[in-house]
């Protein structure tokens, strides 16, 4: 395994919405490896959602580009290689946990997982026939992510994606998440509030500024894995999370 | 109180008040002594029915079948420009401010001229249940295919499905909850436009065999009829309902 192949190069990418004219990206490079886990942080509103969908091509840049395995963004979406986890869950209420799985599957016809073997993966077995409304917010996110990785996306896009679930859910996702990622090596971006939810889960956290964001502070997470929670009992970490603090300050 | 006499409640309750409701009524006649052409007795227009049964029904189903074809038509036709709306902005643009105002306007005021261009017989009262069931069907249709979770639309973007595939598997879908509160008021709405259509100018129909026994001075007959369409208009009403708790299944009353 080539450990250093870039996936993903992103170059003075600037984002100004035309209507507010407000300017929520300002020229933010950087380069990340097949299968890291990168972690964003950022004041509120400084326009991580705006870099997450830009990535993504859901959002096109005002200025810059993003490549992918040598594509451009849009070629690479159009390969399936893309996938997003929301805050919300996003689920159709009209359709089964199964159905809300395939969904993907339905539109793109890259090489796929088994839906069934996901859901057992995410502790939802004997759910498959539930309606998105008999289940619990932290199950509902457990669909989500299912959703996300059926499709077998190279690239994972999280927004927030336990920002809405109770403490104790949240840290079972989070060690969930990691599990799964060292098992496929999709590289994933995760956007988060919380700073040790970041450091727990990357390999490199991305602090980006005030808006207009720019990628203020790269900082590599260096602590063996698999990580468990009481790591972030430890000094060491304690003092990762307190210099990163510092920088969002 | 048991838990089955809550449940039969809802209907025990209503049942009672109309049982004493009409039995007032018919005491209030006796004792009063009410000219029976201004207000007949309960019994009379019960005697009434009985008596002309057969003519009630048949009109009864005759201007039932011009609503439920002009529901048809009318609830088909807006649902689909609906689609055209969301495919095509500029015909939105073109069209929707005046779908917005037609649909408060006293539609059935067109009817004589309706009755001018289709005739008297059953497809003027259809065009008419057509029309008045067309715009609050359009407009709710129009918003319930827009009005997605934007997330939902990035997700399906995130996939690169094509308008087509959002459109079946995401606006469609969504806007059924939009579609069926304004498939009930077009249900009973139908029924008016069917109605006035045939007090407008018909030789059939509920509203022909009300327009002609009041001339007639046969009030009981008029109160049979009125009370037949009604129940006509309720049990379509109902039907429409119990189809939107069977479709919309993940809505919660
Ligand atoms: N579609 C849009 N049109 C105009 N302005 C937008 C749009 N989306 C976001 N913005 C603006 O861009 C800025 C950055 O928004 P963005 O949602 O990317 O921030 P964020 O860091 O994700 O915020 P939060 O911490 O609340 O999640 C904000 O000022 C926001 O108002
Ligand atoms: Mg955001």
């Amino acid at each position: 395994m080539t450990a250093h192949e870039q996936i993903v190069e992103a170059v003075n990418l600037s984002k100004t919405y035309p209507d507010g004219k407000v300017q929520a990206l300002k020229d933010i490079s950087f380069s990340v490896a097949k299968g890291e886990f990168i972690s964003i942080i950022g004041p509120s509103g400084c326009g991580k959602s705006t870099l997450i969908k830009i990535l993504g091509d859901i959002t096109e840049p005002s200025m810059g580009t993003v490549r992918v395995n040598g594509l451009n963004a849009r070629q690479a979406r159009l390969k399936g290689m893309f996938s997003f986890v929301f805050q919300n869950p996003v689920l159709l209420p009209w359709r089964r946990v199964i159905e809300n799985v395939s969904l993907p599957l339905e539109i793109l016809h890259n090489g796929t997982r088994d839906p069934n073997s996901l859901l057992r993966v995410f502790g939802l077995e004997g759910f498959e026939n539930a309606y998105p409304a008999q289940l619990s917010g932290g199950m509902k996110q457990r669909v989500a992510l299912a959703r996300a990785l059926t499709f077998n996306p190279k690239i994972l896009l999280m927004d927030e994606p336990f920002g809405a679930v109770d403490e104790l859910n949240r840290a079972a996702l989070d060690l969930d998440l990691a599990r799964i990622w060292q098992e496929i090596g999709v590289t994933v971006f995760f956007v988060t509030h919380s700073i040790s939810e970041a450091v727990f889960l990357a390999d490199r956290v991305f602090v980006l500024s005030a808006r207009p964001a720019r990628l203020k502070t790269v900082l590599n997470i260096s602590f063996p894995r698999p990580r468990n929670k009481e790591l972030q009992e430890t000094e060491p970490f304690q003092e990762v999370v307190r210099c990163l603090r510092k920088e969002l300050e | 109180m048991s838990a089955q006499g809550i449940g039969i409640r809802p209907v025990v309750v209503p049942a009672v008040a109309l049982v004493v409701l009409l039995g007032v009524w018919q005491a209030a006649h006796r004792i009063f002594h009410f000219n029976s052409i201004v207000l007949p007795a309960p019994t009379e227009i019960v005697a009434a029915f009985v008596k002309n049964a057969g003519s009630i029904l048949t009109e009864t189903g005759l201007t039932m079948f011009e609503s439920v074809m002009g529901f048809i038509i009318g609830c088909g036709a807006a649902y689909l420009l609906a689609i055209a709306f969301v495919h095509s902005r500029t015909v939105q643009q073109a069209v929707y401010p005046y779908a917005v105002a037609l649909k408060s306007t006293p539609l059935i005021a067109i009817a004589p001229l309706l009755v001018l261009w289709f005739g008297n017989g059953i497809a003027s009262k259809i065009v008419m249940s057509a029309l008045v069931a067309f715009f609050p069907v359009l407009v709710n249709s129009v918003s319930g295919l827009t009005a997605v979770d934007a997330e939902a639309l990035d997700l399906m973007k995130s996939y690169s499905a094509t308008r087509r595939q959002v459109l079946l598997k995401i606006r469609i879908p969504n806007s059924l909850s939009y579609l069926f509160p304004a498939l009930k008021i077009a249900s009973s709405l139908a029924v008016v436009g069917a109605v006035i259509g045939e007090f407008t100018g018909s030789t059939r129909g509920i509203g022909h065999l009300i327009n002609t026994s009041s001339y007639y001075l046969d009030t009981a007959l008029v109160f049979s009829a009125i009370g037949s369409i009604s129940l006509g208009g309720i049990l379509f009403f109902g039907f429409v309902a119990w189809f939107e708790k069977r479709i919309v299944f993940w809505q919660k009353a």
